[in-house]
């Protein structure tokens, strides 16, 4: 038994490993895995009435079944504003939550423990369009509702609730060629290639540069910034040194944003208009004319309520509220469309300033944590440590 | 009369002794079994329309795991390690998903039996390396999961392609009686064509002679190096056939390996299989990986916070692998 040293040592390792997997944030996957951005589709409305349950005293149960991203911002706090949604209308006795870094496999099982669980609706954000598809179907066969947030499935018969993210990039990609005169050119920072969300919002940028002949967008099919912020500042900075930012009029980033501003203020540029997103760093930025003179931006919303925006879907189909989808949108499918605001009027670094009023466990979260409409919570409930609680928790 | 009664008795002795050992052999799978059929109880208890669904949900979670674990399992008994399992399964995967996209059923069976065979060759790299190379075989399979990995990548960037009918059918459902769910059949038929007739060759005793005492085995005449690497061929076709049935249950090919390798290594050393070689067989993997894959569901089931799930998790399994180790510690100096 030489061996058995080392046997111990593997065996000790295996099990560290795995409770090491559980204490760890995985910050791999917090960087690929969701466009980095934050949220408010519709500002830090304390909480909007829209939706308010008022009949049905009805209690369910809900699951929830979240599959990679553990640790990432976006994707915590999906959790947390579906527990919050969950809480706020009064109709939820208990919401499961499972989540994990896993593949499409370790998500069916996922999903079938909680069809074994018996709850009446399931809210997912899926690892994969098709994949889960199997354990949907038997989902449906035992009467449970199902509803796909922050990415589409091709089940037909789940509903799916995500952002816009065709309009997302569209709105930004407008406000800096109408900054530009419709004349131009302007760097062009993607997120992840073959990401759909990524794919989505290249669709919007393209439909806004066929309305603005003008415009030149270098490099033509864009960088991939990884939704990685030292990514972002490498390519940033490379740019910068190459002296090809001298020749540039915009920037355009996928949500990968007050890097790219950083690099330039360190490299003592001007700052040329950019498009971000609402993370707590870019405002703060749009918002400091001292740390940043002359910064011209715009901060297009990419909220992460959808948890709780999809509970509040899940709700009104057990409650057999008609429930439209969004016309011109894949079928079932509800989009939330995102807003953009700018720190060129009074009005809009009002909108922002009061976006930064939401106190956030880190910076990673995006801003925007209520939508109005579709959540009926107020940001504190939706915030830990005090807040992102269920029913009974 | 005499004469005869004599190898009697000592048949009788001889067949005590054989079952004494071999209950003592299996005392501590027989230990797994009860602990799973106390989790069984126990799910029903917390969650009392556990049925049907629940057994044919776990069936089909069980089944890449315990393929893997299957063939973690063979290359441990043989003395080895592999720590590219989880990237072999998504390779097998994306190979298997692209090539059967959008193709006919015929030319599908094809498929499976090519990746299957491509399973075995992936296993003999690995286990030709660390024979010829005699770098240790846990630092060349690491290697080799990037490797592979990196090949799974290049054949798909994202996950897709399509999976046969017939190859989603065979894990889904139940046949004949509804408590029997076909993905436990074709893990029972998989396991018992494959490794029981391997186990009872030539091959299978070298594989555990190999494991047990390298030098033994060799002074005995076996070949070690080839052994090892056909043990390390069969560990390639099990996981070729896990990523299969990944591909099965989902439909698609998945590029980015999951958490297969390393909770293939948890379920042997929890079913029993000794880490340094020659002793423990599949059996125990297997249903290690159920008693695993229940204890997650009753975590959900029990409203466990999920984060909490995966430490309680690892904790049970170190828990239960120290019990175990006193237990042979105990039986070693008695």
């Amino acid at each position: 038994m030489k061996h058995s040293g080392i046997v111990r040592a593997i065996a000790t390792l295996t099990t560290v490993v795995v409770v090491a997997a559980a204490c760890s944030s995985s910050a791999a996957t917090q960087a690929a895995s969701q466009p980095a951005s934050a949220a408010p589709t519709s500002a830090a409305a304390p909480s909007s009435s829209a939706a308010a349950p008022s009949a049905p005293a009805k209690t369910y149960t809900i699951g929830y079944s979240n599959g990679g991203g553990v640790g990432n911002g976006f994707r915590e706090e999906q959790l947390c504003t579906a527990r919050a949604e969950a809480l706020s209308s009064g109709q939820v006795s208990k919401i499961t939550v499972t989540s994990r870094n896993t593949d499409a496999a370790g998500q069916l099982q996922d999903i079938r423990d909680l069809i074994a669980k018996g709850v009446n609706a399931i809210v997912f954000n899926p690892n994969d369009p098709a994949a889960l598809n199997p354990a949907l179907v038997e989902a449906q066969a035992a009467g449970i509702k199902t509803v796909s947030v922050d990415a589409y499935v091709t089940d037909p018969n789940t509903y799916n609730l995500y952002n816009n993210q065709v309009k997302y990039a569209y709105l930004g990609a407008t406000w800096l060629f109408k900054q530009l005169n419709g004349t131009g050119t302007v760097y062009y920072m993607r997120g992840i290639a073959g990401n759909p969300a990524d794919d989505d919002r290249d669709i919007g940028f393209k439909q806004a540069l066929a309305e603005n002949p003008g415009i030149k967008v270098v490099p033509a099919a864009g960088v991939a910034t990884g939704w990685d912020p030292p990514t972002a500042t490498k390519l940033a900075n490379e740019f910068i040194a190459s002296g090809q930012y001298d020749t540039i009029q915009g920037i355009w980033t996928s949500g990968i944003d007050s890097e790219v501003v950083d690099a330039i203020k360190a490299a003592g540029k001007p700052y040329v208009p950019i498009v971000g997103t609402d993370r707590g760093s870019f405002i703060k930025q749009l918002l400091d004319p001292v740390g940043y003179p002359g910064l011209k931006g715009v901060a297009v919303t990419n909220t992460a309520a959808v948890g709780g925006a999809g509970v509040n879907l899940a709700l009104k189909l057990l409650n057999g509220t008609t429930v439209t989808p969004t016309a011109g949108a894949k079928p079932n499918t509800v989009l939330l469309d995102p807003i953009a605001v700018d720190n060129l009027t009074d009005a809009g670094k009002a909108q922002l300033k009061g976006w930064l009023a939401v106190t956030l466990p880190d910076p990673s979260w995006p801003l925007g944590i209520t939508i109005d409409g579709w959540t009926t919570y107020t940001p504190a409930q939706a915030v830990p440590p005090a807040g992102c609680k269920g029913p009974g928790e | 009369m005499s004469a005869a009664t004599a190898p009697v008795d000592s048949g009788r002795v001889a067949l005590a002794g054989l079952l004494g050992s071999s209950a003592r052999r299996n005392a501590w799978i027989l230990g797994l079994l009860g602990f799973l059929a106390l989790l069984l109880v126990f799910t029903k208890l917390i969650q009392p329309n556990y049925g049907v669904p629940g057994i044919q949900g776990l069936a089909i979670s069980v089944l890449p795991l315990a393929l893997a674990a299957v063939a973690q399992a063979i290359v441990v008994i043989s003395g080895g390690i592999d720590l590219s399992i989880g990237s072999m399964m998504a390779l097998i995967s994306v190979v298997s998903a692209t090539l059967m996209a959008g193709q006919s059923e015929q030319f599908d069976v094809a498929v499976v039996v090519g990746v299957l065979v491509l399973g075995l060759l992936l296993g003999a790299v690995n286990g030709g390396l660390a024979v010829v190379t005699r770098v240790p075989d846990i630092v060349v399979t690491l290697a080799m999961s990037f490797v592979w990995a990196g090949c799974a990548l290049l054949v798909a960037d994202s996950p897709g392609g399509g999976a046969a009918q017939w190859l989603k059918d065979l894990v889904t459902g139940s046949i004949g009686n509804e408590w029997i769910p076909k993905p436990a059949v074709v893990l029972v038929a998989v396991v018992a064509l494959i490794w029981i007739p391997v186990r009872r060759s030539r091959l299978g005793l070298s594989i555990y002679g190999v494991g047990s005492d390298r030098l033994a085995a060799f002074r005995s005449g076996v070949s070690v190096g080839r052994t090892r690497i056909l043990a390390y061929a069969l560990m390639g076709l099990f996981a070729a056939l896990a990523g299969l049935s990944l591909t099965a249950s989902t439909g698609i090919g998945t590029p980015v390996p999951g958490p297969y390798t390393l909770m293939s290594v948890a379920a042997i050393v929890l079913g029993g299989v000794s880490l340094a070689g020659g002793r423990g067989g599949v059996f125990g993997p297997i249903v290690a990986v159920m008693i695993l894959q229940i204890i997650r569901t009753d975590m959900t089931f029990l409203d466990v916070d999920t984060n909490l799930a995966t430490v309680l998790q690892g904790l049970i399994l170190i828990g239960v692998v120290m019990i175990g180790s006193i237990v042979q510690i105990r039986r070693a100096r008695g």
